[in-house]
């Protein structure tokens, strides 16, 4: 077996009485696209936090490129980190610094304080950053201040930040929740450019666009994987159980993990299409 | 590192003690947002419960100051000086004098600004809460944090006449006793104000970073400092104003500048002199006040005390090429004249070098046995006058703030305004006569020093807490006035003009549409002044019932400076036990 | 690219002004230091006694007009440069207790103290020498001087100080030994405390202050300087309908000059001291330059003193807690 990019073993995550994930157990090879899609708290954002190491689960391991990143502490657990870079739901930019300065941020994991403060004044690699821009087509915003600048050009911002921070793994937090369609289309696209050679996790919503760019989708629900295919293989029936509504914590409970297809039940579908 | 970004996240939604009741009240929305609530509300209960306490409290003053007595035979004086007014000293030599000395004050105020701001950033980001949770995360870092965040208290309590005082017995006599008297308390008071700022300031970008690999402290500086600096930039113009007032107020013990200039003048009783120098006072505390708020608001901060209200992309004007003219011009005369002022008063930096020995010889002299037995329940009874004294001059100067608030807003009387019925649009009316006098009015009860009102004030009063208190109301007036006025002008203006179309007398838009809407932060802006007030005390001390800021002076001029030691313990306490109840009274008006 | 081209302003403007400062906080130390080996301000004498020139410098406490005493020790200065063949300097105070801590810390070496605060810096500097004082000086008096509303009669013996219990009364300086130590020290001895005048006892600052709150009535009661008090009649400052003298306190000893004889025999020389005592006592009125500089102390001439004549006078501070 090759070694995964990222590995989760019965992994749990409670926030005082809530449970937001619970024993779940995945693996995503070095390169795999993947997407993880399911309703809203279903732990798609901890999942994330936890692979990131902003979080650290409750039980279970995580590892990332085989190394368990909530053991290690100070500057290895930074190296680890460096090669995670996220894309977040709300950006957040430095709003009032220039747009170079949010896509150099990229470089300070590897720069030292003086570096990065004199920067500041005097901005570096600006190649670099123009480059990363250019790619993300808003070369011309380089000096622009961050906080003038629509919420599209903010994303494209961050991701050259994870552009110029160059991790082997690229998370990113639901980057299509505030775009219109056809910027959204636009958004994966330069998602899954960014993925190139990369390992790339996605959270989404929109199962079109997951099957679109991604190799393979993550079902979530509640806590659990619901379902976890190649992105051909997703069914209908499938995706219903995943928004379905009226499904009862019970009956959720009752799943388990990727044989969840045999479980589907008709009184889940029926009630669906109610 | 464990849980890093819940802790830090938790730590932006915290509201904490302050120093600046505008972020309190304003949270993260701006003023418009927040619709007067209904009277069954608990929140209500509170602010009367707060009212009814702060009445109780006025009454105690009252009881403890007596009635004030008017000395008639003191009118022929006080008609004397007010007379001088009108034929003030404008002789070449002497308003040659005289712009040397605002030179100086001017000078005093930069430098002294400078180095609290310094002094302010460095101590600032040393005790917010975030810089310990990610410097050092655990108790140890909390500990550390508790320490220097209390030990803060200490300097911001001690009034700057003091510490110039007692600067004079370290460092001699030389310009940096007064610059360095305005530094250390205002640096503590700075270095509070932007802890709490970059604590108040959103850590979501920083998390990002540190969850990315980068260095907590690298990413300190690179993103959360940055994000604070237009709000530690308009605080900093607010420091530059009141450094202006205190190194008038410094100029009494003989720091240099227009403050000196007057109180000698006064000694002589030449107050043809004396007015020269208000006028000078008066028109450089305008041109400063009025060039800072313009700066201010062409550089997008609202409201100087509004340092928590998020910095909103739209709200900001596009700067015109004009605007961006005066900004740059403003910065480049910032950047030349700090230079200026420092070689202008000449310090005598090497005076710190050779301090310590003085300094050896001052804390010999104070002895735990001797502050304790200078500690006595004589104290008690000065102590309470002092409190009285704050309280009826904060209740005086509130109201009149209050008044004047209105009139000194540019949207009330000028055409056009609220209070003006549509239609009349002369260029230049009665509306700018009231507008100019009162914000004139305003500008001389906070320019001129509240020791040289007491000194005037005492020819028409009887000695007591009376003539200290006045002293002290009329300057804070001055400055609560302006603070009002800038809260009236914030004031979103269309549901004050629904009203007025509805048929709304001038009176009804105050009572049903103005003051529901401002009255919490009028309320809150007073109870902090009340803190200031407390400290100024100690400089009115010298008429009549001086309280404990009198025994001070006293006990400086007698050298007894384990006296001092036990008045300012317990001077400290007073300021921590008042700190405490303004800022629980604030939140409970919030 | 118009970003960037006001971007890259914006930088070169930010790193001019840092520039600005830092060369300016390196030009202004540097502007200290020139002055001090240059023109020699006091602060660094002290630190630094091999240079070639000295100044002496001399204080004053700011008891009169400030106008008055900048022109008085401007002409003293001038005299004393030509006597002692060093370059002298007058240092203005404004404050009483400031004199004192200026002249412990080494900034004034030679200082016209009142008794008071003459035997503070003594007390500060042990070395410091009492070397002479004016003619009215051995035998100075403070007056008591009333409103004429507060019906207050003329005061002939000291035991009836007791009918000024009740009243209220104003001192002059804190540290004042005519307008505050003294009278409150002859009250005391008549048997009035500070506790028995209505309210608190108030501080005026200065003798002409005092006049005026007494003569417009603030005050019942108010303790001067004698030499104040008579110039002022002399010049037709005093509304004599509305304020009178009620009583004149025995003799004591008052001004005096202070010298830190440590510091300028270290400066100057050994025996320093004892030139700048012979260049005060050879001050003569017959001499018109002279007369000039006696006529603004109000003296016809400066006699020698010693420490030892203001025993009483610590006595009395510490007994009223003004020394400790």
């Amino acid at each position: 077996m090759t070694r995964a990019a990222l590995r989760l073993e019965s992994v749990s995550c409670q926030f005082g009485s809530v449970v937001a994930l619970q024993a779940v157990s995945l693996a995503i090879a070095p390169g795999e696209k993947v997407a993880l899609v399911g309703p809203s708290g279903a732990g798609k954002s901890t999942l994330l936090s936890l692979l990131n190491g902003s979080m650290s689960p409750s039980q279970g391991s995580v590892q990332v490129l085989g190394k368990a990143i909530n053991q290690l502490q100070g500057s290895r657990r930074r190296k680890l980190q460096r090669q995670v870079g996220t894309v977040y739901q709300q950006h957040q930019l430095i709003e009032n610094l220039s747009v170079i300065h949010n896509v150099n941020a990229g470089h300070l994991g590897r720069w030292p304080l003086w570096k990065a403060l004199w920067s500041l004044v005097w901005p570096q690699q600006v190649n670099a950053a123009r480059q990363a821009l250019a790619q993300l087509g808003i070369a011309d915003k380089l000096y622009a201040r961050t906080d003038r600048l629509s919420g599209g050009q903010q994303q494209r911002v961050a991701l050259a930040r994870v552009l110029v921070q160059d991790p082997k793994i690229v998370l990113a937090d639901e980057p299509v929740a505030s775009v219109d369609p056809a910027r959204s289309h636009d958004m994966m696209a330069l998602l899954s450019h960014l993925g190139k050679n990369r390992t790339l996790v996605v959270s989404l919503h929109d199962v079109v666009l997951a099957q679109t760019y991604c190799d393979r989708i993550i079902g979530l629900r509640q806590g659990r994987i619901l379902f976890d295919l190649p992105s051909a293989q997703v069914s209908a029936e499938q995706l219903t159980a995943l928004y379905d509504l009226e499904a009862s914590d019970l009956e959720a409970s009752n799943l388990e993990g990727n044989d969840l297809e045999a479980d589907l039940k008709p009184s889940d579908l029926e009630n669906s299409a109610v | 590192m464990k849980n890093f970004s819940t802790d830090v996240s938790k730590v932006s939604g915290e509201p904490l003690g302050n120093e600046l009741p505008g972020n309190e009240l304003s949270g993260n929305k701006p003023s418009g947002e927040r619709s007067p609530q209904p009277f069954t509300s608990k929140a209500n209960f509170k602010r009367l419960f707060v009212l009814f306490l702060w009445f109780l409290f006025t009454l105690w003053a009252l009881r403890v100051s007596g009635t004030p007595e008017l000395n008639w035979g003191g009118c022929a004086s006080i008609y004397q000086f007010l007379s001088a007014s009108f034929r003030p000293e404008l002789s070449p030599a002497f308003l040659w004098v005289m712009a040397k000395a605002a030179l100086a004050t001017f000078a005093f105020a930069v430098c002294g600004t400078t180095l609290s701001l310094v002094i302010g950033l460095i101590f600032g980001v040393a005790c917010s809460r975030l810089w310990w949770r990610i410097f050092l995360p655990g108790t140890v870092g909390q500990g550390i944090w508790m320490v220097l965040r209390g030990g803060l208290a200490v300097p911001r309590a001690i009034h700057e006449l003091i510490w110039g005082l007692l600067l004079l017995n370290v460092l001699g006599l030389d310009p940096i006793v007064g610059v360095c008297a305005i530094a250390i308390p205002f640096g503590a008071i700075t270095a509070k104000v932007f802890s709490e700022i970059i604590d108040e300031t959103p850590a979501e970008p920083l998390n990002a970073l540190v969850n990315s690999g980068v260095y907590p402290v690298t990413a300190f500086f690179y993103a959360q400092l940055p994000q604070a600096l237009p709000n530690l930039i308009s605080y900093g113009f607010y420091r530059f104003e009141c450094s202006l007032r205190a190194a008038a107020v410094l100029g009494i013990i003989g720091a240099g500048g227009l403050g000196e200039q007057i109180f000698l003048s006064w000694q002589s009783l030449q107050y043809a002199e004396v007015w020269t120098g208000f006028y000078a006072l008066i028109l450089l505390n305008g041109l400063v006040d009025t060039w800072s708020a313009k700066l201010r608001r062409q550089m997008g901060f609202v409201s100087r005390m509004d340092i928590a209200r998020r910095t909103n992309a739209q709200k900001r004007r596009a700067a015109t090429e004009r605007n961006r003219f005066f900004i740059w011009g403003s910065w480049l005369a910032i950047a030349l004249s700090i230079p200026l002022c420092f070689a202008y008063l000449d310090l005598g930096w090497a005076r710190i070098g050779r301090s310590p020995p003085f300094l050896i010889d001052l804390a010999s002299q104070v002895t735990p046995d001797r502050v304790l037995s200078a500690l006595s329940f004589s104290l008690v009874p000065l102590a309470l006058q002092t409190v009285a004294m704050s309280v009826l001059a904060i209740n005086l100067a509130g109201i009149g703030g209050v008044l004047f608030s209105f009139p000194a807003a540019q949207n009330f009387f000028l055409p056009g305004g609220l209070l003006q019925s549509v239609g009349t649009a002369s260029r230049w009316g009665g509306g700018h006569l009231v507008l100019l006098l009162s914000r004139l009015i305003l500008l001389a009860a906070r320019a001129i020093p509240a020791p040289i009102l007491a000194l005037i004030i005492v020819f028409g009063m009887y000695p007591g807490v009376w003539p200290g208190a006045l002293a002290l109301a009329i300057h804070n007036f001055g400055i609560l006035g302006r603070l009002m006025a800038e809260v009236n002008e914030n004031l979103p203006d269309r549901p004050l003009r629904a009203l007025r179309s509805l048929g709304a007398s001038g009176s009804g838009i105050v009572f049903y549409g103005i003051l529901p809407a401002n009255f919490a932060r009028f309320l809150a802006y007073i109870l902090y002044r009340w803190e200031v007030c407390l400290r100024e005390t100690v400089i009115v001390g010298l008429v009549g019932v001086g309280g404990l800021g009198r025994l001070m002076t006293e006990q400086l001029s007698s050298f007894d400076y384990s006296g001092l030691a036990a008045t300012l313990l317990v001077f400290i306490g007073l300021t921590i036990i008042v700190d405490t109840i303004s800022a629980q009274m604030r939140s409970a008006v919030r | 690219m118009t970003h960037s081209r006001r971007y890259r302003r914006r930088s070169l403007l930010l790193s001019f002004c840092s520039f600005a400062l830092l060369s300016s906080i390196g030009w202004s130390c540097g502007v200290t230091q020139e002055q001090g080996t240059q023109a020699q301000s006091p602060q660094e004498q002290a630190a630094d006694a091999t240079a070639s020139t000295q100044t002496l410098t001399v204080g004053a406490i700011p008891d009169q007009d400030p106008e008055k005493l900048q022109r008085l020790y401007g002409i003293l200065s001038e005299y004393l440069s030509e006597e002692l063949g060093v370059s002298v300097t007058y240092q203005p105070v404004t404050d009483y207790a400031a004199a004192v801590t200026a002249f412990k810390v080494g900034d004034l070496d030679l200082v016209w103290f009142g008794a008071l605060t003459g035997v503070q810096a003594r007390i500060q500097v042990p070395d410091a020498e009492a070397i002479a004082q004016r003619d009215i000086d051995a035998e100075f008096h403070s007056i008591f001087i009333a409103s004429t509303t507060s019906n207050i009669a003329p005061i002939t013996d000291p035991t009836e100080l007791v009918e000024l219990k009740g009243k209220t009364i104003t001192f002059g300086s804190e540290s004042s030994t005519s307008g505050r130590l003294m009278p409150q020290y002859f009250l005391a001895e008549s048997g009035v405390e500070l506790s028995d005048f209505d309210r608190e006892p108030g501080f005026s600052g200065s003798h002409d202050a005092t006049i005026k709150l007494v003569e417009a009535g603030t005050y019942d009661i108010g303790a001067i300087n004698e030499q104040v008090w008579l110039d002022r009649l002399a010049a037709g400052a005093v509304d004599e309908s509305k304020v009178q003298a009620i009583w004149e306190t025995p003799a004591y000893y008052n001004y005096h000059w202070v010298v830190n004889s440590e510091a300028v025999n270290e400066k100057f020389g050994e025996g320093f001291t004892q030139e700048i005592q012979s260049a005060l006592l050879k001050l003569d009125k017959n001499d018109p330059d002279q007369a000039a500089i006696l006529d603004l102390f109000g003296a016809d001439k400066f006699i020698e003193t010693e420490n030892e004549n203001y025993a009483q006078i610590e006595a009395v501070g510490r007994e009223i807690g003004k020394i400790q």
